[in-house]
């Protein structure tokens, strides 16, 4: 594990990147993780951490960042608004490009990370993007988390975008009416049951959300 | 990178003026939380200890929050102690500071304990929400707050109560063999609170200064001044200082709580 600094001296983000276990021939891969916000943060980071490894050990340079006012990074949690959120991300976007030396990387988001992610990723630096999760605009959103617009992550990356649903039935069912009534064709969105990562009980059980996880670094080999 | 062979992720805040006659500052994990802590809480709490002249140290142990797991045969408990001593050392050596004040909620708080038995560097405690075995009188108030609650009652003819497990526990820990050591307890084991009882006794014999925070009741400690009933020894000496915090839950939800609790451990720390 590596920590590190990145951004402006005015900005300071706090970073963990982990290094690829060993790189696969004559290709770069590099993942960046958007994790959830508030205290949904702390009960996902074990399960990101996990992810982030797994990655790592398929030949992915990983970083994993909190946003300004959010962790170990600089400012106060009212710093965050949602302008400030996506300049993070490409940040760390731009840091993980060159330390990975890859001319783009793979976006994961889980929660209000997912919305974040699909809201600031871009094909021009995104290769595949995974949302982990994403809360749905019926459902309540954080403060500085983005409005989900499902469409445009899937007009831009089509069948480079994985959504994984892991809660329950019916939250899958309401996203694959969301996406249904996109484009019939296409068809992103998984239903994964696992244990919410993001939710209190993963700090009490410990439980980690394997289905998903495993089907994640399946889908991004 | 803190510990031996840099295993541990860590922050170390340190104050602006690099002074390090005040004693350091080491905030442990509660559980699994990694070393941000519930709602930012630590974070929060280093800045304005670091700004108040002390270094402050938070950090992952093994396999919790960034850390890399260990590969060893040590058990989780004399895992974390090591880690402790590994950290205590490094910030001895890198900073010069030599005195240390060990910051815990929960489990966190009962490392705390363990650690500072034996550990003549450590001068002060600050426990919130320490495990507390239970005592008659925490039956007692445990029954009482239920009695007027259908959904109790229902749990209780069901065998779902939470009270009836902890009776049975109780009942077996007395029943079975005692584990010899602490290698095979956990820190909620029943059978584990006469060991946590001696490193309450040994902290105190040593004049070690303690601030113990209590949130509002709950099946954790259902009285105020249960610690005193649980583990008289901590009192030995006069060097425990209770507080509660009625209105707080567990992991301190709200800012008012979040900051008067780093208010009151600042303001401990000038006095001693």
């Amino acid at each position: 594990m590596n920590p590190l600094y990145l951004g402006t001296a005015a900005r300071r983000l706090f970073g963990i990147h982990e290094p690829a276990a060993a790189a696969r021939a004559g290709r770069v891969r590099a993942a960046l993780f958007c994790y959830p916000l508030g205290q949904e943060y702390i009960y996902a980071h074990r399960s990101m951490r996990h992810l982030a490894s797994k990655l790592a050990s398929s030949g992915f340079q990983t970083l994993r960042f909190d946003y300004f006012g959010t962790g170990d990074s600089g400012g106060e949690e009212s710093d965050s608004d949602e302008y400030g959120l996506q300049c993070d991300v490409r940040t760390a976007i731009e840091t993980l490009k060159e330390i990975a030396q890859a001319p783009k990387v793979t976006l994961i988001g889980l929660r209000a990370g997912a919305n974040i992610a699909a809201k600031a990723a871009s094909p021009a630096e995104v290769e595949r993007l995974i949302l982990w999760d994403p809360i749905l605009a019926t459902q309540q959103l954080p403060a500085g988390a983005p409005v989900l617009e499902i469409g445009t992550a899937l007009d831009a990356f089509a069948d480079r975008l994985l959504i994984v649903v892991s809660e329950n039935r019916e939250t899958y069912d309401e996203f694959h009416k969301a996406c249904a009534a996109h484009s019939a064709q296409f068809n992103a969105i998984e239903f994964i049951p696992s244990p919410c990562p993001w939710q209190e009980s993963a700090t009490v059980t410990g439980a980690l959300p394997v289905p998903a996880i495993l089907r994640m670094q399946q889908w991004l080999q | 990178m803190l510990g031996k062979n840099g295993r541990l992720v860590g922050i170390v805040a340190r104050p602006s003026d690099g002074a390090c006659d005040l004693p350091a500052i080491v905030i442990l994990n509660t559980g699994i939380v990694h070393r941000v802590g519930h709602h930012r809480m630590y974070v929060g709490m280093s800045r304005q200890l670091a700004s108040a002249g002390h270094t402050v140290v938070r950090f992952d142990f093994s396999g919790i929050g960034d850390s890399v797991a260990r590969h060893d045969d040590l058990s989780p408990i004399r895992a974390c102690l090591s880690e402790i001593k590994e950290v205590l050392d490094g910030i001895a050596d890198n900073y010069g500071v030599r005195r240390f004040v060990l910051v815990g909620l929960c489990s966190g708080a009962d490392h705390a304990v363990l650690y500072g038995r034996g550990d003549p560097r450590v001068e002060g405690l600050v426990l919130m929400d320490p495990t507390l075995p239970p005592t008659a009188r925490y039956y007692f108030h445990y029954v009482m707050q239920r009695f007027a609650n259908l959904r109790s009652w229902f749990s209780v003819a069901t065998g779902r109560s939470g009270l009836l497990h902890l009776v049975a526990s109780h009942l077996l820990s007395q029943v079975e063999p005692k584990a010899t050591g602490i290698e095979r307890l956990a820190l909620q084991d029943l059978q584990f609170s006469p060991y946590l009882a001696q490193c309450y006794r040994a902290v105190a014999e040593r004049g070690v200064r303690m601030l113990a925070v209590f949130t509002s009741v709950s099946v954790r400690h259902t009285y105020h001044k249960q610690i005193l009933d649980s583990f008289p020894e901590a009192s030995a000496g006069g060097a425990l200082r209770l507080e509660y915090f009625p209105e707080s839950d567990h992991v301190f939800s709200t800012p008012s709580a979040r900051k008067r609790l780093s208010r009151l451990i600042e303001s401990w720390l000038l006095i001693g």
